[in-house]
């Protein structure tokens, strides 16, 4: 309950301070402070001092777990904040909307985390949304972000339809918003096929938020239309909050509405699944070798990214559970790094990449540890987060699964490595980079390698925290 | 035993129900059909350039209705928007002002505040300033 009321107070102290406060670059000190006390917040209530005390008629349930997942999310905020906000202030004259947008994602983010009910995991993911069709169009005068907005607004909203109408299903079917299907009286339901459709179309309208195909259509257009800082936001944090979701949803309903448990009308889960995942490492994997601009292939990057978290949706387990959090930390970590880098290039093709190593030592070394991340080079918190997955699907005995999900990781590294080769193998005259690195920056690229390396030799500092 | 409607509704629900339904969305259907080519067979036609032009309440038309408008007017129209909101809520308040007591006064209250938060901050945006 911090977490929703804070975020939500801090995005209004951020609209009245762009309105009162004419100092704009107090702005990012604000929103840097509003963000300690936000996490602080959050961590205090995990350990049981919660601030307000207000019945929810259990449509909220906060447990460690989401919470846990909270600070996760908001600590990837804080330091998202800390590395790219002189980039923020770049983009228009309206910073401290910027960050107040943020907040009331965040928010969106806290209620998906808690949800206990379809209606507030709608209203979640809307709170969510929302601000990001604000984000991805902030650049007003480029018309590829008019054009990224106007796309991801349109989707959104059709994929919420989809969603609602799932969710008007599942209701029609059990008479209840409950995450968990309810027994009526003392008898036990029959399934209803109405449920496993409703079912069926929430996996579609989540598979759209999370971008797994064939769903994906609209993630490199936005990605790539939506000024870089913001994709930075949108491919990290609310990525894995979507997932978060996607799982919490899920895990309660796949058992009931199973084909194994309901011959007549349940689902075959696992191959609905592994058909969504395999798809979805194609299409990203495959796609993004054959791009020209580093941008792009981070969005299809990020479609084949998905298709590693979908893996904690195949196989509910505690090992996949854990890997969700690695995944989580790792790829925001990965993510922000990476972007942070990719704003200050004056060309986004991979020739743009050349020679960095020369003229930008640190730049380059921070954006060779995040792409080993993503790529899941061992001793990277990528590799880890990849383990964990994979292991979690070896575990329910789909070994064969595991094996192409290494072969499609294989081929991530070739076009994560052809970066890496641009920087260091390959020379420029002038510096590929357009603004000096502030020593702001430096200090946000060695949080986020550390973090990357500490995780990637000793997972279980984060994972630890899981069961406290 | 809580009975479930829907439930119930399986029940009762076969094809034949809806067979009154159909009737008469075929009916519906043809009425439909049958007086639109009755009246384009039988009414008498006269085609002056009057007829082809669009309906303005008598007044002559001018000019094209897809201008560029100034974004003040859809300001105050969202900000009508809000207050025809915050109205809506006032009347059922005002009938029960008595029942709901000092919860419902801080509920609202709470509301009218939100609302005041955001006025204010649409205010100092310079929303309401109409010369530039």
């Amino acid at each position: 309950m911090n977490a929703i009321i804070l975020s939500a107070i801090f995005g209004v102290v951020l609209m009245m301070a762009s309105a009162f406060v004419s100092n704009r670059s107090l702005y990012k000190t604000i929103a840097l402070a509003c963000l300690v006390l936000l996490v602080g917040a959050n961590i205090a209530e995990t350990l049981g001092y919660s601030f307000f005390t207000i019945d929810t008629h259990n449509m909220l349930a906060f447990n460690k777990m989401g919470l846990f997942f909270n600070t996760i999310c908001f600590t990837a905020t804080l330091l998202y904040v800390f590395i790219s906000s002189s980039e923020i202030e770049r983009v228009d004259n309206y910073t401290a909307e910027y960050f107040a947008l943020i907040f009331f994602s965040l928010c969106g983010i806290a209620i998906l985390t808690s949800f206990n009910n379809l209606l507030m995991m709608f209203l979640g993911i809307e709170i969510m949304s929302i601000p990001l069709y604000i984000l991805t169009g902030s650049d007003k005068r480029n018309l590829k972000s008019n054009e990224a907005a106007l796309k991801y607004f349109l989707m959104g909203s059709f994929s919420t339809g989809i969603l609602l109408l799932g969710i008007a299903f599942i209701y029609g079917a059990t008479g209840s918003f409950g995450l968990e299907s309810i027994k009526v009286g003392t008898l036990q339901m029959q399934l209803s096929i109405l449920e496993v459709t409703g079912c069926i179309l929430l996996l579609i309208a989540f598979a759209f938020k999370v971008s797994a195909a064939p769903f994906h259509f609209w993630t490199p257009d936005v990605y790539d239309g939506a000024p870089s800082v913001f994709t930075s936001f949108m491919a990290s944090i609310i990525k894995v909050a979507g997932f978060y979701a996607f799982v919490k949803l899920f895990e309660s309903r796949i058992e009931t509405t199973s084909f194994a448990t309901n011959p007549a009308v349940g689902v075959n889960w696992h191959l609905l699944f592994a058909i969504l995942i395999i798809a979805t490492l194609f299409v990203g994997n495959i796609t993004a070798v054959f791009q020209q601009s580093v941008k792009r292939m981070l969005a299809y990057s990020s479609i084949a990214q998905a298709g590693f978290m979908l893996f904690a949706l195949f196989s509910v387990n505690a090992f996949s559970k854990e890997g969700l959090y690695l995944y989580a930390a790792g790829y925001c970590l990965a993510t922000i790094g990476i972007f942070a880098v990719l704003v200050r290039m004056k060309d986004y093709t991979f020739e743009g990449f050349n020679g960095l190593a020369k003229h930008e030592p640190t730049l380059a070394f921070a954006t060779t540890v995040c792409l080993l991340s993503l790529a899941g080079i061992p001793l990277t918190v990528g590799f880890f987060a990849k383990y964990f997955m994979l292991a979690a699907v070896v575990k329910q005995g789909y070994a064969w699964l595991a094996i192409v999900g290494v072969l499609f990781a294989g081929v991530s590294i070739y076009y994560y490595f052809r970066v890496i080769a641009a920087m260091y193998f390959k020379s420029a005259d002038e510096n590929p980079a357009a603004v000096a690195t502030s020593s702001t920056v430096k200090i946000g690229l060695a949080v986020v390698v550390a973090g990357i390396i500490i995780l990637g030799v000793w997972p279980h500092a984060l994972l630890n925290f899981l069961y406290f | 035993m809580p009975i479930h409607s829907l439930l119930d509704a399986t029940v009762v629900n076969t094809a034949n129900n809806y067979f009154p339904i159909g009737v008469q969305l075929l009916f519906a259907a043809g009425f439909v059909a049958t007086m639109l080519i009755m009246s384009a067979l039988l009414g008498p036609k006269r085609k002056t350039s009057d007829k082809l032009a669009n309906f303005e309440s008598g007044i002559e038309i001018t000019g094209n209705a897809r201008q560029p408008m100034a974004i003040k007017y859809f300001l105050v129209a969202i900000l009508f928007v809000l207050f025809d909101v915050e109205v809506i809520f006032f009347y059922p308040y005002a009938v029960n002002f008595r029942e709901l007591g000092w919860a419902g006064f801080g509920a609202v209250a709470m509301f009218v505040g939100f609302f005041i938060v955001g006025f204010t901050y649409i205010i100092k945006k310079g929303a309401l300033i109409w010369e530039d």
